[in-house]
């Protein structure tokens, strides 16, 4: 079976945990025996053909265009990172779309594809939908339509069973392969623009939200929590949406065993620093706690829109040299903060799955988890809290620093049941959901 | 009489490290040698080297009436060894003229004064020594940091054996209807003060590039006449101190040489003592043509030469300057029950005013100059790096 997959990140073109995820669903996949052809934002027009688990790291690339393709293949690379360079994956696309060249498109795709008598007065409305919303002058928008823009080529030229989507900045291509192929569509929903604007967010995202779940044969939720999100918000249909929750795998050349910073007690936020994460409500725990337990380090690692406001704000309140920020951290920056950490907090506002507390735990890290969050379906031995409980939150804290060995048991069973928490697991139910899929697809043809 | 009264900042700081969370308990130096080494190389080349060859060419071609005074940081001097050594021969050349002043302050060239007398009674010692073993120089006139000054520092000078004059700010607030070119006394009539006369100095310090002024290009012609001009005040023969106080890297490295300030510089000196009524004098040789009945000023709160505020705000107005030096003052009693050497020096190097300045967030004009001066992207940055570097200092003293 092959996939026609898009995707926005994947390692190394990574930003959180979309590819985080998408590595481990694609890696199981591939072991699995699935066949995956991934379309990235990648700044020149190639694809990665995946046959077999180690191109993950490797990511075999294919320049559609066989010229372009012949002149690639007699060039010469010191190695994988060098020739991801050269293709453009370390950046975003540049985008040098102009508005008359998407317009002009929309008109040739709506000529082509949407016009024919065959079409459906419904499905007509939904590309109305998504074709209307994906308009803007912002960078990201415009990276969206030229990334859109070449999705018709990859859906016409390449061969595949099912077309698999992840998150709206993907949909409308998903749903443009979809017309073009007739094959069937599944998207994936990480997260949904309730969740990353932590209020009502973009309108036009929303729509092109909508237009992808209402267009897909198949939607997957990461949680139940974001299952609902899409019922009550988006009104979809319950029967075509699957549940299949995120999981962590360690790398072999992974190493958790405990490296101390501070003999203090060392909490920590690591995460992307925005709205949606509730860096401010880790603030208020960390002020709360500090009352109490003056020698404990609180680190927030990581960056985000709010990083100024909450380093202000961390002066303000006077936390002394208590309360740190490490900035940006690459992966093995993380794995060195992580084996540095006796609790790790999650007070996501809302988080549909949320990958790193997975993560926290492998490295036998005491968590606390927002309430609000899809992680907190799958994991029974971590504390799960509201993420605005700032007292409860500092309570447990306060109440874990004082009893270091109640600490590091609840972090081991952590580590232990994570460890069954494997992608294996939710790769086989996506691959089932491919073959119901693929035997439906056949039966109606 | 009208004598001009020079008196040049030398200071270098030890700028910090990118330091990042993981870096603490690593062990190795928070302090980024190579760019500390760089620019003072830069600045040797542009500034040190070139202005004490002028400086010294100037004093001997005028025979003992060309005169001028150094303060010199102990972080500079330290540097000066470290990747410099011929700045620092040629500093002690100068001394050895007799045409010049060195000049006390604290070691680490910090805000001690505001916030720990010990450990700022301690920085002024070592910098007297320093200034004795390095120059053989006796030092009796006293600046604090960036010409901060409050009453209460008068006192704490006054009891520290030999220092006789303290240089300031010739603030207006103080000053009110009182020329600055008169030398004082402290509130409690105990020390001479000497008060730097802004506009004049700053004329050359900041404006002496500056296409916009309307007196671009400064001439030293142009510069002595106005000079000449301030002594037409009324002063019963009275002596005039014109204090003109500035950086020592005005020259070459604020103010580039294409900007022709070493050519104004090397013709100033004979442009004044072409005039009879005009000449040179170091600070400490005030107090013996201070011929009048000083009057006593008195500064309840602190001023200093900085911005157009002239107050502390450029180091302790935000949040991030605040918590920043008061964690940093929180440890220092810690520190000295420690009895390590080396973590005591690294905590009074991490006492050096730039730290704060660096985090200084006040826009306008004067954010430019902070901004001129940081080696770091924003104030946030050189905040996150020096709270970082508090969090390993604190670790590493167990």
């Amino acid at each position: 079976m092959k996939i026609l997959m898009f995707t926005w990140e994947f390692p190394p073109l990574i930003s959180g945990g979309l590819g985080m995820a998408c590595y481990g669903i694609v890696k199981a996949l591939l072991s699995q025996g699935i066949n995956i052809d991934l379309v990235l934002p990648t700044k020149e027009m190639v694809y990665f053909p995946l046959r077999q688990e180690s191109d993950v790291d490797t990511l075999p690339t294919v320049f559609l265009d066989p010229v372009q393709h012949k002149e690639f293949s007699t060039q010469k690379f010191s190695g994988v990172r060098e020739r991801l360079e050269y293709i453009g994956i370390s950046h975003r696309p540049e985008s040098y779309i102009q508005m008359g060249e998407i317009t002009q498109f929309y008109q040739n795709v709506n000529k082509e594809y949407w016009t024919s008598e065959l079409v459906t007065h419904e499905e007509k409305e939904l590309w109305e939908e998504m074709t209307v919303n994906l308009i803007g002058d912002e960078d990201l928008m415009k990276k969206v339509q030229e990334y859109t823009v070449r999705a018709d080529s990859f859906a016409r030229k390449l061969d595949y069973d099912i077309i698999h989507a992840h998150d709206w900045l993907t949909y409308p291509s998903g749903m443009l392969a979809k017309k073009i192929s007739q094959k069937p569509l599944v998207v994936h929903i990480h997260a949904t623009e309730f969740d990353r604007a932590g209020g009502p967010g973009d309108e036009r995202v929303h729509k092109i939200e909508h237009a992808g779940m209402m267009y897909a044969d198949r939607i997957i939720s990461v949680s139940q929590y974001t299952a609902q999100m899409i019922m009550s918000r988006y009104r979809i249909d319950t029967g075509r949406i699957r549940i299949i929750h995120n999981a962590f795998t360690l790398s072999d050349d992974m190493n958790i065993s405990k490296l101390r910073i501070f003999k203090a007690p060392t909490i920590l936020f690591l995460g992307r620093i925005t709205l949606q994460k509730g860096p401010d409500y880790y603030l208020d725990v960390a002020e709360r706690v500090l009352k109490v337990h003056p020698d404990a380090k609180f680190i927030m690692a990581g960056t985000g829109d709010m990083s100024r406001k909450l380093l202000r704000r961390s002066a303000s309140l006077k936390l002394r040299n208590r309360f740190l920020f490490t900035g940006f951290l690459n992966r093995s920056q993380v794995e060195s903060i992580l084996r540095a950490a006796d609790i790790y907090v999650l007070p996501s506002v809302s988080e549909p799955f949320g990958i790193a507390p997975l993560e926290a735990m492998a490295y036998g890290v005491t968590s606390i988890i927002s309430k609000q969050s899809g992680v907190a379906e799958v994991v029974n031995h971590a504390f799960k809290i509201d993420f605005w409980d700032v007292d409860l939150m500092a309570e447990t804290i306060n109440h874990l620093i004082e009893n270091p060995a109640i600490c590091a048991k609840i972090g081991h069973d952590g580590m232990v049941e994570v460890n069954r928490i494997q992608w294996d697991e939710a790769a086989e139910k996506i691959r089932h959901l491919y073959a119901s899929l693929a035997s439906e697809y056949i039966k109606s043809n | 009489m009208l004598n001009i009264v020079f008196y040049f900042q030398v200071h270098q700081p030890y700028r910090l490290r990118h330091l990042n969370v993981l870096d603490i308990g690593s062990n190795e130096s928070m302090f980024d040698e190579k760019l500390n080494k760089f620019v003072m190389q830069k600045v040797a080349r542009t500034c040190y080297l070139p202005t004490n060859k002028l400086l010294l060419d100037l004093i001997h071609r005028f025979e003992g009436r060309f005169k001028i005074a150094f303060s010199i940081t102990g972080t500079a001097i330290e540097q000066f060894k470290l990747y410099a050594p011929e700045v620092l021969e040629s500093f002690q050349k100068l001394v050895q003229t007799g045409c010049v002043e060195i000049i006390g302050e604290t070691y680490y060239h910090s805000l001690s004064l505001l916030y720990d007398t010990n450990e700022f009674l301690e920085q002024v010692s070592m910098h007297r020594d320093l200034m004795q073993k390095e120059f053989g120089y006796y030092t009796e006139t006293f600046r604090n940091t960036e010409l901060i000054y409050q009453d209460k520092l008068s006192d704490l000078i006054y009891e520290t054996e030999g220092f006789k004059s303290i240089i300031t700010e010739g603030v207006d607030r103080i000053l009110q209807w009182r020329s600055p070119l008169f030398a004082y006394k402290n509130y409690s009539k105990n020390i001479n003060l000497l008060l730097k006369y802004y506009k004049l100095s700053d004329d050359i310090a900041f404006r002496f590039s500056n296409r916009e002024w309307p007196e671009y290009p400064l001439t030293s012609q142009k510069f002595t006449n106005w000079i000449d001009h301030l002594t037409l005040e009324e002063h019963n023969n009275r002596n005039l101190f014109l204090n003109l106080f500035m950086d020592y890297e005005t020259f070459g490295e604020h103010q580039w040489a294409d900007s022709g300030i070493f050519d104004f510089m090397s013709a100033f000196p004979g442009e004044v003592l072409k005039r009879s009524h005009l000449g040179f004098c170091t600070p400490k040789e005030t107090l013996q043509f201070a011929n009048y009945q000083q009057e006593s000023l008195s500064f309840p709160d602190p001023v200093s030469w900085a911005d157009e505020e002239r107050d502390l705000s450029a180091w302790v107005e935000n949040d991030m300057q605040k918590n920043a030096i008061e964690t940093l003052y929180g440890l220092f009693d810690r520190v000295k029950q420690k009895g390590d050497e080396h973590l005591l020096k690294t905590a009074r190097m991490l006492s050096t005013s730039d730290h704060f300045y660096y985090m200084c967030t006040k826009y306008f004009q004067d954010g430019d100059v902070h901004k001129y001066f940081s080696p770091y992207d924003s104030p946030d940055q050189a905040y996150i790096y020096f709270i970082t570097a508090l969090a390993d200092l604190e670790e590493r003293l167990g």
